[in-house]
Formats: C-alpha cells, sequence, structure tokens
C-alpha cells in the first residue's frame, strides 16, 4: 500500500517539476516575443514620427506655392474675378 | 592524566619487541593542556565560521546581494522623447528622431587601415585631417560626430571599423525651417530649449527617461523581466496658437516688403480678435533652424517681441480715444492747426502740411501732430499714464515668451509739457510691434483688451473694459478712414475688404540723435471692419529706397497681408469695392 502510495506521490512530483520546466520555458519564449513586439511597435513610433515629418515637410506652403505657380501654372484668386455666394439668397 | 597513561600503556602491551616508549623522545609527555587547546582553537575557529554565515547571510545580506545581482541584472534606459510642437490644426513644427552620435578609442580606431579613416570622414561629411585631429588625443572617449542620421549610421556599421561605436540620442527637426522659427525656438544637442517656445516650455516638453530591471539571457534575450526601477516620462505636445498657413503668408509678405523697399529688417504680427491669440508671428531676416552654424544676432532678432521702438502716429488713436471716452471730445470737435506747427515751452512741434482746420475725425485721417498735442493738452497727464498702463504698454508681458519687452513708459509725475506733447503722437516711450498691436484690440473688441497667447486657447478670455463699446466704434470709423483715398494709409486698401488702421514713422535714433534718413515704418490695423477677425502690425525697419514712411513701406505689406489672410480663412468679403483708387500723391503722414 504505501509503495503504491510512494510510486504515485514520485510519479505526481516529477510531473509537476516537469511542467514547472514547461512552464518557465513558455514564458520566456512569450517574455522574448513580447520585448520583440514593444521592439517592433516602438520602431513603428519612430517611423510615424518620421513620416509625420515627411508629411509636414511636403506640405510646406513655400512648396506648395512654388508648384502651384510653376508647375500648375496657377495665379492666386482676386476679389474681382470672384463670385460670392450668400447661402440662403435667391 | 588518564588518558595519556592508558595510551602509553596500550602501546607498550601491544608491542612484543622495543617498547616505543623505549624512545626517550617518546617518553616526553606533552602537558595536558595543549590537546584542550587544540579543541577549543578548533571549537572556536568553528563558531567563527558559523557566526561569519549568519552574518553574511542573515544579518549584513546587502552587499553581497546587490553585487550578486549587478552580476545577472541588467538595466534597461526606456527612453523618453521631447514633445512635439505643432500648429493650431495640427501641423508638426518640431519633433524629435532618434539618432546617433559616433564615438571613438583613437587608438583602436587609428590602428586600422587608413582607407577606411577616409571612407569614414567621407561618410560623416567632415575633412579627413579634422577627424585625425580628433582622434590625436590621450583620451579614450571621443566624440566624432554627434547626431547622425540613420542611415549613414548604418552605412558606417558596414564599415567595421575597431573602436567605433555610435551612442543613441534624439534630434529636433523642424519641418516649417525659417518661417516660423522665431516663434518657436529651437534646441540645443542637448535637447533643451534655447530660443522661443522650446525655451519656455521645456519643462512640459521635455521627458524623463525610465528604467526598468531585467535578467538577460547568454544569447542578450530577455529572460525574466524584474519589473519597472523608474517610470518614463514622455515630454508632452505642444500646440501652438499659430496658424501655418496666416505664418507663411505673413512671412512671404514680410521678406517681400524687405526686399521691394530695400529695408534692413522687417516683422509682422497677426492677432485673433476674439481669443487673444498670436497667429503668426513672421520676422525677417531670419535663419534655418536646422542648420545654425552661421547663425548672426541680427537673424536671431524676433523684433516683434523683443525689440521696442517709439510708436510714433501709430499711438494717435490711442489719445484720441481716451479723449472721445472721457467726454472731453467729441468726433467733431474742432482744432484749429494753423500755421502747421507750435510751440511748447520753446520747442517747436510741426507737422508735414498745414492741415487748418480739422475736427478730431480729420487728425486722425490726416495725422496731425498738432491736432494729437491739443486733443492731450485736454487730458491729465495721469489718466494718459493709467491709458497707457491699461492697454499694456510699459507693463511686463504675462503671454510668457523669453525676452518679451515691457517697453517703457515713465511714470507721469515725471513728464515735463514738452514730453508729454511728444508722447501724444508717440515719441518719448517705447513699446515693442506686439504691444502696438495688443493695444488695438479696445478698438477692434468693442473696447475691452484680452491677453495673449501663444498657446492654442479653447475660449475666449474674459476681457478688461478700457474704453466705452461706443468710443471704440467711433475710433474704428476714424481709423476706416485712415485706410481711404484721402486718409494716409490709402495704400493699405484691400479689394473686397473695408480695413481700418494707422500708419506711423519713426526717426531711429543713430549715435543718440534723431536721423532724418533712417527710420521705421508702421502700420496697425484692424479687419474686416464690419465684424473683426485680425489685428495685423507692421514694421519695415529702414527701408532705403525711394518710398520711406509707415504709409508708403508699412501699408501696403499690411495690405498683401491682410487681403492673403482674410481669403485663407475664408473671411466673406464685406465690401463690394474691387477697385481701389491709391492717389497719385498719396498723403504722407507727420513723423
Amino acid at each position: 500500500m504505501s509503495v503504491k502510495v510512494n510510486v504515485f506521490l514520485t510519479t505526481l512530483l516529477v510531473g509537476c517539476a516537469l511542467s514547472v520546466v514547461n512552464a518557465r520555458y513558455q514564458a520566456r519564449h512569450l517574455l522574448i516575443e513580447l520585448e520583440r513586439l514593444q521592439q517592433h511597435a516602438r520602431q513603428l513610433d519612430v517611423d510615424w514620427d518620421q513620416l509625420q515629418l515627411d508629411q509636414s515637410r511636403l506640405a510646406k506652403n513655400d512648396r506648395i506655392e512654388q508648384i502651384a505657380r510653376s508647375e500648375l501654372n496657377m495665379a492666386p484668386l482676386t476679389p474681382a474675378r470672384t463670385q460670392y455666394l450668400t447661402e440662403g439668397a435667391p | 592524566m588518564t588518558r595519556g597513561a592508558s595510551k602509553s600503556g596500550a602501546r607498550v602491551a601491544a608491542s612484543k619487541g622495543v617498547a616505543f616508549t623505549k624512545s626517550p623522545v617518546l617518553a616526553v609527555r606533552l602537558p595536558d593542556w595543549r590537546s584542550r587547546m587544540v579543541l577549543f582553537v578548533l571549537f572556536a575557529s568553528f563558531a567563527a565560521l558559523g557566526a561569519r554565515a549568519v552574518w553574511l547571510q542573515g544579518v549584513s545580506n546587502q552587499f553581497l546581494q546587490s553585487q550578486g545581482k549587478s552580476r545577472y541584472e541588467r538595466t534597461l534606459e526606456l527612453p523618453a522623447t521631447r514633445g512635439r510642437i505643432l500648429d493650431r490644426n495640427g501641423a508638426v513644427l518640431a519633433t524629435s528622431l532618434p539618432v546617433r552620435a559616433v564615438w571613438a578609442i583613437p587608438e583602436d580606431v587609428l590602428a586600422s587601415p587608413p582607407e577606411k579613416i577616409t571612407a569614414l570622414a567621407k561618410l560623416l561629411g567632415m575633412p579627413e585631417a579634422d577627424i585625425r585631429k580628433k582622434l590625436d588625443s590621450d583620451r579614450t572617449f571621443v566624440y566624432l560626430k554627434r547626431q547622425v542620421e540613420m542611415p549613414v549610421i548604418a552605412e558606417i556599421e558596414k564599415l567595421k571599423i575597431n573602436g567605433l561605436d555610435t551612442r543613441k540620442e534624439y534630434k529636433r527637426f523642424y519641418p516649417q525651417g525659417e518661417v516660423v522659427t522665431h516663434l518657436v525656438g529651437f534646441t540645443n544637442v542637448e535637447d533643451k530649449g534655447q530660443e522661443g517656445m522650446e525655451l519656455q516650455h521645456q519643462k512640459t516638453l521635455m521627458g524623463v527617461p525610465g528604467s526598468r530591471r531585467v535578467i538577460k539571457d547568454r544569447l542578450g534575450h530577455i529572460a525574466e523581466d524584474l519589473g519597472m526601477f523608474r517610470e518614463p516620462h514622455q515630454g508632452r505636445d505642444l500646440t501652438l496658437s499659430v496658424d501655418s498657413k496666416l505664418q507663411y503668408i505673413a512671412f512671404t509678405s514680410i521678406k517681400n516688403a524687405v526686399e521691394k523697399f530695400n529695408a534692413k529688417a522687417g516683422a509682422a504680427v497677426v492677432l485673433d480678435v476674439h481669443t487673444g491669440e498670436v497667429l503668426a508671428l513672421a520676422n525677417y531676416p531670419t535663419y534655418n533652424p536646422n542648420d545654425r552654424s552661421k547663425l548672426t544676432g541680427e537673424q536671431l532678432r524676433n523684433r516683434v517681441i523683443t525689440d521696442t521702438f517709439e510708436p510714433g502716429s501709430t499711438i494717435k488713436p490711442i489719445t484720441i480715444g481716451l479723449g472721445l471716452d472721457t467726454g472731453r471730445i467729441t468726433p467733431d470737435t474742432v482744432f484749429d492747426n494753423n500755421p502747421g506747427w507750435m510751440t511748447i515751452t520753446g520747442k517747436r512741434i510741426r507737422d508735414t502740411h498745414n492741415y487748418g482746420v480739422q475736427t478730431v475725425s480729420g487728425i486722425i485721417q490726416k495725422s496731425s501732430n498738432i491736432g494729437a498735442v491739443k486733443v492731450s493738452q485736454r487730458i491729465p497727464p495721469q489718466e494718459m499714464w493709467e491709458m497707457y498702463t491699461k492697454v499694456g504698454y510699459g507693463q511686463a508681458p504675462r503671454f510668457g515668451f523669453p525676452g518679451a519687452t515691457a517697453g517703457r513708459v515713465r511714470p507721469w509725475k515725471s513728464w515735463r509739457p514738452i514730453e508729454y506733447a511728444n508722447m501724444a503722437f508717440g515719441h518719448g516711450l517705447s513699446v515693442s510691434l506686439l504691444q502696438m498691436a495688443r493695444s488695438y484690440m479696445i478698438f477692434a473688441r468693442n473696447g475691452d483688451i484680452i491677453p495673449l497667447s501663444f498657446v492654442k486657447v479653447n475660449e475666449e478670455p474674459v476681457g478688461q473694459q478700457v474704453i466705452s463699446p461706443k468710443t471704440a466704434a467711433q475710433v474704428r470709423t476714424m481709423l476706416e478712414s485712415v485706410v481711404g483715398p484721402q486718409g494716409t494709409a490709402s495704400k493699405a486698401q484691400v479689394a473686397g475688404y473695408r480695413i481700418g488702421g494707422k500708419t506711423g514713422t519713426a526717426e531711429k535714433l543713430v549715435n543718440g540723435r534723431y536721423s532724418r534718413t533712417n527710420n521705421i515704418g508702421y502700420f496697425a490695423g484692424i479687419g474686416p471692419m464690419s465684424k473683426p477677425r485680425f489685428i495685423i502690425a507692421v514694421m519695415v525697419d529702414d527701408p532705403s529706397g525711394a518710398l520711406r514712411t509707415g504709409g508708403s513701406v508699412a501699408a501696403p505689406t499690411a495690405a498683401d497681408l491682410f487681403a492673403s489672410a482674410l481669403r485663407a480663412a475664408n473671411v466673406p468679403p464685406d465690401s463690394s469695392i474691387t477697385d481701389i483708387i491709391i492717389p497719385e500723391v498719396p498723403l504722407e503722414e507727420s513723423m
């Protein structure tokens, strides 16, 4: 009887020990994965900042005016050739 | 002792030949205390070891524990970036991006092949001689170049130079460059604000890096997270009141004016009448904040905020406004300006023309110095001083901008009669362009004045009443007449919009004397008059062409600025006039 209990408990103990080992292993892997993803998130943040900077650079009024004037042959509008419509008027 | 005796006895008994005790050496009996002494020393040693173990494990365990930790724990820096600076519509004006500082251990780098150093110099954009000079040092750590951008770093790492390494840092980028730099300012290489908003809001913009403790495995992966050591605090974004579009319009108008009138410098400021926000603040000459290697003081100067000038005729509406508000004059009160000059305590004050008999409205429209002096003679100096104080002249600005000037208004008790007369037309006191623009708020806003703000305001601030709404309306009518074919600011007319304003010309002080040839032209105006939206003040410093007065250099610049700004802000036109009449010889104001 006591031998059976001993065998059972030993098996249980070894089983538990192995599951602890496995859990630790999994935890480490997940942690590494988490780290990697956080790193990725930081990189994406930097990229986002970079893109916003690029957008601001490209949307610089100076540049838009240059392109509008020279490439698109646009001219600033004047009130003399603007028709203003009043909302609700017939 | 018994034990000693029995032992020797046993030896004797066991031996069958010659007894050991026959040896004279062995026959010597050792003293009893020696064995006890050995026993005691052994026990005492064990006890000491045990006590030491207990001491190290249980009581004084900090030192060894920390030593142990330092052998497997690593502290990781958690970076905190400086907050961005945005304009009112969310466009980026300043942002920080990670870059690298390249540093070297001179001895190791010098040992590498020369062609590698040549390649490195090329990548860093520095002459090779400079790099070698930096490497010629006894130190073990030398920065070669800071704030190197990431693509260059990738190239440098491909070279695989021994003893060369990089350190992470941040670089500030200003995409709008020279256009808005006088407002935004810039940071130094240590990410500290040096000028403008970067300096003013250093505390909130600045991030505080944190750190956390981890255990790393052999491959450098994090094996276990031991938790946060110090929370990082990211710098907060700052949304300014400035509107990039208006800013660009103001900047180009000023730049064109400086070039067209061959002036030394120019500045303009656009205020929102309802919120007191500074929508644009432009200076020329300017500089590129991304490349400050050739920066001069002239370029750095913020002429809107940190420079003061004598306001000249632009102050007349304030003088007249006080007269009207206290009931001492009405718009139709008549003043005799003949013969075009007057004498106060022996000093002569003159107008450019003899304007003869004029109403108060006429005095503003023609900008008569004599008329302004005659109005001021009806007002006690103390009341005038209080008026200046209420509109902010001589008062320390509270809008928060580094280096903002208070201007200078002397206490009224020390005003001599001639000085008081000079002040009526803007001499003998000094204000900044921003103070000038703000004081016009009492006319644009039905008589009250609100604080200015460089950051975005969400609700309208409560104003402080200075003059009555009726007086404000009367002065507005006069200001509008100035910007008409008969006024001094006929060149400030804008097709489609009703504009009101006042010109001013001040002679510059050169070697302590007023110069006849060097002057500054101003215009401060409100538009559109039907429903005031913007206050615009323009300054052109030392125009050296044929045109020099405020009416001929600053007024047309302001007109350009008003036309573009009102159109850009989708303000509906309030005038059907599309043809502007500017007389052949426009009226010029007195100095």
